[in-house]
């Protein structure tokens, strides 16, 4: 009897660790296995319903306008799914809460679903496993992509793996006012003896501001007489080589600037206060129509124009990614998928709506569609696109902008 | 018995709830400060938060300006309002609607007060603008920084602008009950107008505005939002800066955010307690 | 009145001017900041030096008022967080106020101290650390969460003015009630609201305004789902679109303005109810 009953219970033990572990096992085929076997209208279908939240930068009332509206309008029409934007003031207050939500052990039903991401924060998000890909590739709209961009195959220098997908492109462009300023300096040397002859003039944010660094990047790549030794992994000993260079350029530069330099603009938005205000005379940005807008909004002086150097303007693209917790993944790839939809790139990019630079690969599209991207009007702030196209260089990879950034503060902000 | 229930009852459903929201708050901040963060697999227990924090360089003068800034708008603001106070009691024309205006500042949120406040003194904002109409400057620069300064001069404005009337009218109402009696004394007596406030109406308001006045200094001390927008990013305000090592990617930066919280608790709970010791020998001694 | 029976030493004219400085000191000090909201909301074009915009546009309102740009449905949220934060600071204030106000007990002094902690450290300090028994109980992200901790900074307001208003309450009115028969209820609505009804208002402004006003402890709770007009505002402020966060601002500022004109009468200080601060 007894031993009957320890057999029996044996067996139900073994059972159960059987179902246990074959349970357990079914566990660890991660999510993203699954949407790799599924068709793409399969994936369609299994959006259908399900609720969307996308985290991102809610500062502008025209973005918010084409995300809330136009973006959010064809979800719903077209697939049934809810789209609710989370605006943020920062990013890393997202990338933060994700990480938090791992940590604490949230493996689905995550709070954020969609980020709009790039650079330093999608290197730290994936780094720490906190995006879910790769998925950019199921996307059919994927195919109007330049597989051979590799400034779209990596952010900031970071190959992109699928793990987010672009929907927008950004280059540096310098803003100037030219009741002011007549005609603009066309390289970088010319702009530094322009602010010489000008003093009180000119000025960039002070980093940690995105804008002030890339304005210093590129001063960067005046120093190193160029980019091209510079696009691969941190070098030490180039950076020391290169490095005290710009210090004395930029310490030098001081006493020409807004302020002698003693302090500089905090952010970006400051500085294009001072520009309005007509307290400087330049600015710098990272989005080609930004200067048009804000025109447009009466922000500026109608007398804005933009300018790039000859030698080129670092540009750079900008991604959604999905978070690895999401339980909307497949609402999420429907999301990213619509934002490379030609019609949607289009609306984004007329100067109305947000004037942002189309990602797709223009050459590549219907004859219908590349007309239509090349007849879009543009306002008399916004340069061309073959101008901005063809002085498009690559960005660094993140260490080079961390040392840059770390020695900007100790060479320059506190001499 | 049935009083002590009945007081039971009526107290505790509010401290429950305070007592799980701020006791268990900062019960749960020290224990993370002191390095206790399952959320990070961190189950130590040092002090090394508080030493990294105490020794970073950007922390004192955070401290130091913190304090600068909550001295000099209690300051102001507790004189502004005595003064209005005094002729606020009067009786004269359009005195309803004056007292109107004057609570006005009670209802702003200080996020409305920031935003108009750099609209006003920031060096293109409408008082520069006055000032180069009237040929005081020439160019928006030569205009005093007041925002995004080295002082925070902004964000005293705000605040003084915010309290004057907290202050002023409990002021008021000390005014109110303490009459014009002893003025009237002391006019008779042969005092003037400035010896009657000094002597005898100052030392009879003191007491009364003394707990709105350390209510004001702990708020300012500890505030966030208005130094979030008007303030310079270094040296940043003590809440700016733990909040910042708060939404720190690295969570690291978690303990160090926690014990800038509890430091921040600490001094301003200090500051009460001394409070309350000098007033009841304040008490003791005019007694 | 009593002033004027008889001639002040001193400077009388001096006194008047200083009277005259300080009141236009109020009144524009008071105006100065808030007057140009209303300019800014409604410009186009206004750069240095201009004192008046150059060019008007409808833009910021009519983005405000578009459901594109959420601001009504956070000013909807604001409304009910701050509708519930006051209903529940007087359900619990007004017992614990009536129990502090009229009672003696061992320990009062202790528990005084501790209900008004809350005003005194700092809300981020305290909800900083009680972040992560949020995220576990699921309270982050939601309305209710968010209202919870807007409880936590407006709480002792409302048990401070109810305990300064019912230490003036005289109790027998509620004695002689019940020996004429009325039950409890009858009696609380009949004789105890009404006498208590000033400190109730003057509680209720001001968790109402507390909740209204918060912005942090908003954004770290709500993670940014939870909108209301604070976090919209700070995020157009932070942009620098003044036209916006001007029009954001009057939005903001008109429902607590228009409560105080509703309720100035409870405010003049000649209720009591601010004697709850001298009990500090």
């Amino acid at each position: 009897m007894k031993r009957k009953s320890i057999a029996i219970f044996s067996i139900v033990i073994l059972v159960a660790a059987g179902l246990w572990a074959g349970g357990k096992q079914e566990q660890t085929i991660p999510f993203e296995q699954r949407y790799m076997s599924m068709s793409w209208d399969q994936i369609v279908q299994e959006a259908r319903g399900q609720k969307l939240y996308w985290y991102m930068w809610g500062g502008s009332d025209l973005i918010n306008r084409f995300v809330n509206g136009y973006v959010a309008e064809r979800l719903k029409g077209e697939y049934d799914v809810t789209l609710e934007m989370v605006p943020v003031t920062d990013a890393t207050t997202f990338a933060n809460k994700v990480l938090g939500e791992k940590q604490a052990g949230r493996d689905s039903g995550g709070s954020v679903d969609v980020m709009w991401i790039n650079g330093e924060n999608f290197r730290t998000m994936r780094e720490a496993g906190l995006l879910f890909g790769p998925y950019a590739e199921r996307l059919p709209n994927i195919q109007y992509i330049d597989a051979a961009d590799s400034s779209i195959a990596n952010d900031f220098g970071y190959p992109v793996e699928g793990f987010e997908s672009p929907y927008g492109s950004a280059q540096v462009v310098m803003v100037y006012d030219s009741a002011k300023v007549g005609e603009p300096p066309r390289t970088v040397g010319d702009l530094l003896d322009w602010i010489r002859a000008n003093p009180g003039k000119f000025t960039y944010p002070g980093i940690p501001d995105f804008t002030g660094s890339v304005f210093v990047r590129h001063l960067f790549y005046h120093v190193a007489g160029g980019y091209e030794q510079l696009l691969g992994p941190f070098d030490q000993e180039l950076f020391d080589t290169i490095a005290p260079k710009l210090w004395a350029l930029l310490n030098d530069l001081e006493p020409y600037l807004w302020r002698e330099g003693k302090t500089y603009p905090e952010t970006h938005t400051k500085l294009q206060d001072l520009l309005a205000n007509g307290e400087v005379y330049f600015d710098v940005s990272y989005n080609p129509s930004g200067a048009a807008s804000l025109v447009a909004q009466g922000r500026y002086p109608e007398s804005v124009r933009t300018f790039v150097f000859d030698t080129g303007t670092i540009g750079n693209t900008h991604y959604v990614a999905i978070s690895f917790n999401s339980s909307s993944k497949a609402a999420a790839m429907v999301l990213a998928n619509l934002l490379l939809d030609p019609a949607a790139q289009y609306q984004k990019s007329r100067p109305d709506v947000w004037g942002d630079l189309t990602v797709l690969n223009v050459g590549n599209l219907p004859q219908e569609w590349q007309e239509k991207f090349l007849s879009l009007p543009r306002p008399p702030a916004v340069l061309p696109p073959d101008v901005l196209s063809s002085r498009k260089i690559p960005e660094l990879q993140a260490p080079w902008l961390e040392a840059i950034e770390k020695g900007w503060t100790e060479n320059v902000l506190q001499k | 018995m049935k009083n002590g229930l009945s007081l039971i009852i009526l107290l505790a459903p509010a401290l429950v709830v305070i007592l799980v929201l701020f006791a268990g708050g900062l019960a749960l901040g020290l224990s993370q400060s002191l390095g206790y963060m399952p959320i990070i697999g961190a189950y130590g227990f040092s002090p090394n938060a508080y030493l990294e924090l105490l020794g970073s360089p950007g922390f004192v003068p955070s401290l130091l300006l913190t304090i600068f800034v909550s001295v000099m708008a209690t300051g102001i603001a507790v004189t502004l309002a005595v003064v209005t106070a005094l002729s606020l009691r009067k009786h004269f024309a359009g005195k309803k609607l004056v007292s109107f205006i004057y609570q006005f500042p009670l209802t702003i949120p200080h996020l409305v007060v920031a935003v108009g406040m750099m609209m006003l003194v920031s060096q293109s904002g409408l008082l520069a603008r006055a000032a180069y109409r009237i040929g005081l400057i020439g160019d928006s620069s030569q205009f005093p920084v007041l925002v995004f300064d080295d002082l925070g001069i902004g964000i005293i404005l705000v605040y003084v602008w915010k309290e004057i009337p907290f202050i002023g009218l409990i002021a008021l109402a000390v005014l109110q009950s303490i009459g014009n009696d002893y003025e009237e004394q002391a006019r008779t007596l042969g005092a003037n107008s400035w010896q009657t406030f000094r002597h005898v109406l100052l030392p009879l308001i003191v007491p009364g505005i003394l707990p709105g006045s350390i209510i004001i200094f702990a708020y300012t001390f500890s505030s966030f939002e208005v130094p979030f927008l008007l303030g310079k990013s270094y040296p940043a305000m003590l809440s700016v800066l733990s909040y910042r090592l708060y939404i720190d990617v690295d969570l690291d930066a978690r303990p160090q955010a926690m014990a800038m919280s509890i430091l921040i608790a600490l001094f301003v709970l200090i500051l009460v307690v001394i409070y309350r010791r000098i007033s009841q020998h304040l008490v003791r001694g005019s007694a | 009145m009593i002033g004027n029976r008889r001639e002040l030493r001193g400077c009388p004219t001096c006194t008047r001017v200083v009277h005259l400085i300080v009141i236009s000191a109020i009144v524009g000090g008071v105006l100065l900041p808030i007057i140009p909201l209303a300019a800014w909301s409604v410009s186009h074009s206004w750069f240095f030096p201009s004192i008046l915009p150059s060019e008007l546009s409808g833009r910021a309102w009519a983005y405000i008022g578009s459901p594109l740009s959420k601001v009504l449905s956070a000013l909807a949220n604001s409304l009910l967080i701050a509708g519930l934060v006051t209903a529940a600071a007087a359900g619990l204030g007004i017992p614990a106020g009536r129990a502090l106000g009229l009672q003696r007990f061992r320990g009062k002094a202790v528990l005084e101290f501790l209900i008004l902690a809350p005003i005194i450290v700092p809300g981020l300090a305290v909800i900083m650390g009680i972040h992560v028994l949020f995220i576990k109980l699921r309270l982050v992200d939601t309305l209710f969460g968010v209202a919870l901790v807007h409880l936590l900074p407006s709480l002792p307001y409302m048990i401070m003015v109810m305990s300064g208003v019912f230490a003036n309450y005289n109790v027998e009115f509620e004695q002689q009630a019940f020996s004429l028969g009325a039950g409890k209820i009858r009696t609380f609505f009949h004789v105890t609201l009404p006498a208590i009804l000033p400190g109730v208002v003057t509680g209720s402004l001001f968790v109402f305004l507390i909740s209204w006003s918060q912005y942090i402890l908003t954004v770290l709770i709500g993670g940014g789902r939870v909108i209301t007009l604070p976090v919209l505002l700070f995020a157009f402020a932070a942009a620098g679109d003044n036209a916006v966060t001007a029009a954001l601002c009057i939005v903001f500022l008109a429902p607590a303005v228009l409560i105080l004109v509703f309720t100035s009468r409870y405010l003049s200080g000649e209720s009591g109810a601010m004697g709850g601060f001298g009990r500090l």
